[in-house]
């Protein structure tokens, strides 16, 4: 030191004269920042790919042949399929009716899908493959599922394919007697979209005209698919407009006796549901965590300004105040504090950067996991600092105030070296 | 330089008071050497602790360069201390994770914060004997060491008063006489000390000294060469 004292040497040599005593403190208060970070990145994550969900969940009302209506109470038990992606279906109806309701107020976007057949290819797939006709340019319930987005719009021979179906970028596959290339892979939905296949509505009537197409497990059963038959338009309500209304604005057009329109009461619980479970335990880990630790935090803080009374009796013998007592004995505790919130949080997002990087993330909380960004990893960081930090400012409040009051000149008496 | 006038401390011990210091009168002049000798248990400690503000008074007064300690406030005890009042005690309380350099500047830390604080810390340890050890730590000083370190430490603020309590209690013959006249050294550069101790042989170190027994104080002697005892007490 070669300068005069100054109160920083005096807390670090504190520091230093315990180093397994400091070191055990520090190792608690890094598994509590540990905790704190790991469970609010993996929250932050996951809210993300609840928000990407979101988006992949855009239909607000489903317009169905006026036949469908019974086929769909049906769907209801599978209520991520039907938002998404129409059921097998017999009933088709003519697009320009979904031409129509896109010009209808408060509509924000309608895409046209067709299921075309079900087809086995046993090398794509152990269970029957559902092949749906969507039309790119409009389609806002099937490609935001892509794993990764499309660099161009699917074209002719091109095909989208479920998570279950055997497949990946760049492959050729067999539907139908014809070959199609695989241009994106959708995420796992955990509906039968996983076992689905889409590909554009002109490629979905030529599949279905084809007089090659081979037998089907699912027959559709209904009359041939005339150019221009779907089976359900999906809409997107423009934000801010009641679905209700909605709904009744589209019943009012003239062609709406061929079409019901249903507003979604299914919701995105279902898809959600197992999300939502993981920040409820999350938190409830964190807080138990926090919880358990802090007794035990506080209990080493008192046992520290215990162990140091007599150095303390000796400073306050030296002129040091009850406000400059408090500061050091808090001053401590706060230096072991941030130094073990550091090494947790740094420790914990290296951990969590190999585990996403191997894929762990993704396989252990079935999602597909967004890895929060720099900002919000900042964010998170610092809260977690700040909590653990106020918790030892907290543990140490009570020790420091004891330190400060005690009889000095007893304590010094007491021993020392 | 020390006034005390009939100044008492009880302790409540269970349902009994225990009266530790005793209605004392005390007049310590600047650059005298006081011993206060007792046995254990006689309020010698206690006397020390009031003298030094580290323990208020149940009732008297004490007065510290005029300054009546019961008028000040906890803080203002404090800073009386590190300005006026160097302690040694009897263990040096040294940290060890500091150099000896770095623990004699440590008092400066509550003081004026005035500058050159290490190069006066390095003149005191020049002082004491030990310039070539200012930059080892205490696990490698001899306890003699230690303890002229702690008293390096004592005087770093320039204190009018250096308070010692049984400072050669664990001590080896050699060490006790070469601590002691250090004291004594520092007893004639001007430095006013009063000292504890249950040894009565360190009477020919101090200029005045005190015996202390169930509370009461006594003067015992002068000590000056070749002045009779005084013997009875209070002063």
């Amino acid at each position: 030191m070669d300068a005069d004292m100054k109160y920083l040497a005096y807390i670090v040599a504190g520091i230093r004269n315990k180093p397994g005593r400091n070191l055990a403190a520090a190792f608690c208060f890094a598994l509590i920042a540990a905790n704190l970070f790991t469970g609010q990145y993996l929250i932050a994550g996951e809210v993300g790919s609840v928000d990407q969900g979101v988006n992949r969940m855009g239909a607000d009302l489903l317009v169905v042949p006026s036949e469908y209506t019974q086929l769909l109470s049906g769907a209801e038990s599978d209520d991520t399929m039907a938002i998404v992606a129409v059921l097998p279906s017999m009933y088709r109806f003519n697009r320009d009716i979904l031409s129509e309701i896109g010009t209808v107020q408060g509509v924000a976007g309608v895409s046209a899908q067709l299921y075309v057949q079900a087809v086995s290819v046993p090398e794509l797939s152990s269970s029957p493959i559902d092949v749906y006709g969507i039309d790119p340019k409009t389609d806002f319930t099937i490609q935001p599922w892509l794993q990764d987005p499309l660099s161009d719009p699917l074209g002719t021979g091109e095909v989208l394919i479920g998570r279950d179906i055997r497949g990946k970028v760049k492959d050729t596959i067999p539907i139908a007697g014809r070959t199609y290339t695989v241009v994106g892979v959708l995420d796992r939905t955990q509906s039968e979209m996983d076992h689905a296949l889409f590909l554009s509505m002109d490629d979905a009537l030529v599949l279905a005209s084809a007089e090659t197409a081979v037998p089907t497990d699912v027959p559709t059963g209904g009359p041939p698919i005339a150019s221009g038959g779907v089976n359900a338009g999906l809409v997107r309500v423009a934000p801010g407009e009641d679905r209700d209304v909605v709904v009744s604005r589209i019943n009012r057009l003239g062609s709406a006796a061929d079409i019901t329109v249903i507003g979604r009461h299914f919701s995105l619980d279902p898809i959600s549901q197992n999300l939502n479970g993981l920040p409820g335990i999350l938190n409830a880990i964190s807080a138990i965590v926090l919880i358990a630790a802090f007794p035990l935090i506080a209990l080493i803080a008192a046992m520290v300004a215990h162990e140091r009374r007599h150095e303390i009796g000796l400073l306050r013998s030296m002129g040091a105040t009850r406000p400059i007592v408090v500061f050091l004995v808090m001053a401590e505790s706060l230096s072991l504090a941030a130094l073990g919130a550091v090494a947790g949080i740094v420790a914990s997002l290296v951990l969590l950067f190999v585990l996403d990087a191997i894929g762990f993330l993704n396989s252990a909380l079935q999602v597909s996991f967004r890895t929060p960004g720099a900002a919000e990893i900042v964010v998170l960081a610092g809260m977690a600092f700040l909590v653990v930090i106020s918790m030892g400012t907290l543990a140490s409040v009570y020790p420091a105030y004891r330190s400060s009051t005690m009889n000095a000149f007893d304590a010094i008496r007491q021993g020392g070296n | 330089m020390i006034e005390v006038t009939g100044a008492s401390k009880v302790f409540q011990s269970g349902n009994a008071e225990v009266r530790a210091v005793d209605d004392v009168h005390l007049g310590i002049k600047p650059g005298e050497f006081a011993l206060i000798v007792g046995r254990s248990g006689s309020g010698k400690s206690t006397l020390l602790g009031m003298l030094a503000g580290l323990i208020r008074p149940s009732s008297g007064a004490i007065r510290i360069r005029g300054m009546d300690l019961g008028s000040l406030s906890d803080d203002g005890m404090s800073k009386l201390r590190s300005r006026e009042i160097g302690f040694v005690f009897q263990f040096s309380g040294l940290l060890p994770t500091l150099t000896a350099l770095e623990n004699v500047m440590v008092p400066t830390l509550f003081s004026r914060g005035e500058a050159g604080t290490r190069a006066r810390a390095l003149e005191l340890i020049r002082t004491v004997g030990l310039s070539e050890r200012a930059n080892t730590y205490p696990g490698t000083l001899s306890s003699g060491e230690m303890k002229r370190i702690a008293i390096a430490r004592a005087l770093i603020n320039r204190p009018s008063l250096l308070v010692a309590d049984e400072p050669t209690g664990d001590l080896d013959v050699d060490t006790e006489d070469e601590i002691m006249r250090l004291f004594r050294q520092l007893n004639r550069e001007g430095m006013t000390i009063v000292m504890v101790t249950h040894n009565p042989d360190l009477v020919e170190y101090a200029t005045r000294m005190f015996r202390m027994d169930r509370g009461r104080l006594e003067e015992w002697t002068d000590l000056h060469p070749g002045t009779p005892l005084r013997g009875s007490l209070p002063i």
